[in-house]
């Protein structure tokens, strides 16, 4: 339940607020989003599982969403950023649809 | 283990499995029963739908200022364009009235109309009058079914067309409309031929006044004649040399910037 009014509250924020991202932080918000994307969908499978963490959920989303940023940063930088965003798309691409799986197992008991 | 293997299998972050046996062998006195989403999962959770929907404005944003640019261009050539074509079609009223207010002055002095028939002899011969009269009509086009410039109409192609032409004895002579002067071009411009700075789109059809009679035959005389002939059996081209009894030429703009008339005294 609190975990919904905290998606609530975060809409109406983003939607309110619209904050501006800055121009060099803007191509790492969309792999950024895919790694939060993977970061909720692997925490919404251990709360299924029982075994949900608060502290291990706030530690790999941060980690997950600055882990994505940098590695696309630094494929920026090496100027294979377009490959390197789209690896790691791939590879949260497969989790989160392994987690997803898994979570229609959970609930459809099937 | 493959890659894809251990991704599948690994999909989950192990850190939860790992949190709760530790919790288990400890035997911490917290509660079994389900685990709890605290207030910190619910900041991050705010976090995550902040982000997504800050990601999506932003992208909305974008596409929409794209979108907007891009409309402003098309705009702005639209407006340039209508403009060019204003100016042009100005240009010509305003050529035709010169013309006109030309031949009402010089018709009035009878000493002048020599000058006015020099003019319009002038004006034939540099093409900036229409001109009338039997010729020939000539249709180049590319080879049927043309695939590459090897068997297209090139901008060399049709130069020496017109060249054959003149040198068999035409007159006056326009590509597509666009009548020949002393200052056209016949280029390859962006995969288009241009004549007079104007593309041109195949078939080109070459209208050329002259003996109607003797052009074709003096055309297939001339070397330019001959190349032709043989592009036509080579690589396939298409030409089309029709006489016609009355042909019709129109002006060219011309308008020089530079080039001014020395007059008698040499000051200019």
């Amino acid at each position: 339940m609190i975990a919904i009014i905290g998606l609530v509250v975060g809409v109406v924020l983003g939607l309110f607020l619209t904050p501006d991202v800055p121009l060099s932080l803007e191509p790492y918000l969309p792999i950024a989003v895919v790694a939060a994307l993977d970061a909720v969908f692997g925490a919404f499978r251990a709360f299924l599982d029982g075994i949900f963490d608060d502290k291990v959920f706030v530690i790999s989303f941060i980690s997950n969403v600055l882990i994505a940023a940098m590695i696309v940063f630094l494929g920026d930088k090496l100027g294979v950023g377009a490959q390197l965003s789209t690896g790691v798309v791939v590879v949260l691409g497969i989790r989160i649809f392994s987690n997803v799986a898994a979570i229609r197992r959970h609930i459809f008991h099937a | 283990m493959g890659l894809l293997d251990y991704l599948t299998t690994h999909a989950m972050d192990e850190d939860y499995q790992f949190v709760s046996e530790r919790r288990q062998t400890r035997e911490e006195p917290e509660p079994r029963s389900r685990a709890r989403i605290g207030v910190v999962g619910a900041l991050v959770m705010a976090l995550f739908a902040a982000l997504v929907v800050t990601a999506a404005v932003q992208t909305s944003r974008n596409s929409v200022s794209n979108e907007r640019q891009r409309r402003e261009l098309v705009g702005q050539v639209d407006q340039a364009r209508a403009q060019v074509d204003g100016d042009r079609s100005r240009l010509v009223s305003l050529t035709r009235e010169v013309r006109r207010l030309q031949t009402q002055q010089l018709n009035n002095d009878t000493t002048a109309q020599g000058t006015l028939d020099t003019l319009r002899l002038l004006g034939l011969k540099a093409g900036t009058v229409p001109v009338r009269g039997p010729g020939v009509r000539v249709v180049a086009d590319d080879a049927p079914g043309a695939d590459s410039a090897r068997n297209e109409v090139l901008d060399s192609d049709l130069q020496k067309l017109v060249n054959g032409l003149w040198e068999a004895g035409a007159e006056a002579i326009s590509i597509n409309g666009q009548r020949l002067t002393n200052l056209s071009t016949i280029r390859l411009a962006g995969g288009a031929i241009t004549v007079n700075a104007r593309s041109l789109r195949r078939p080109y059809v070459i209208s050329a006044i002259g003996n109607k009679d003797t052009l074709p035959a003096r055309f297939a005389e001339t070397s330019s004649g001959q190349a032709w002939l043989d592009l036509q059996r080579e690589v396939g081209l298409r030409l089309q040399i029709s006489p016609v009894s009355s042909l019709r030429i129109p002006a060219a703009e011309v308008s020089l910037r530079y080039a001014n008339q020395k007059k008698p005294g040499g000051v200019s």
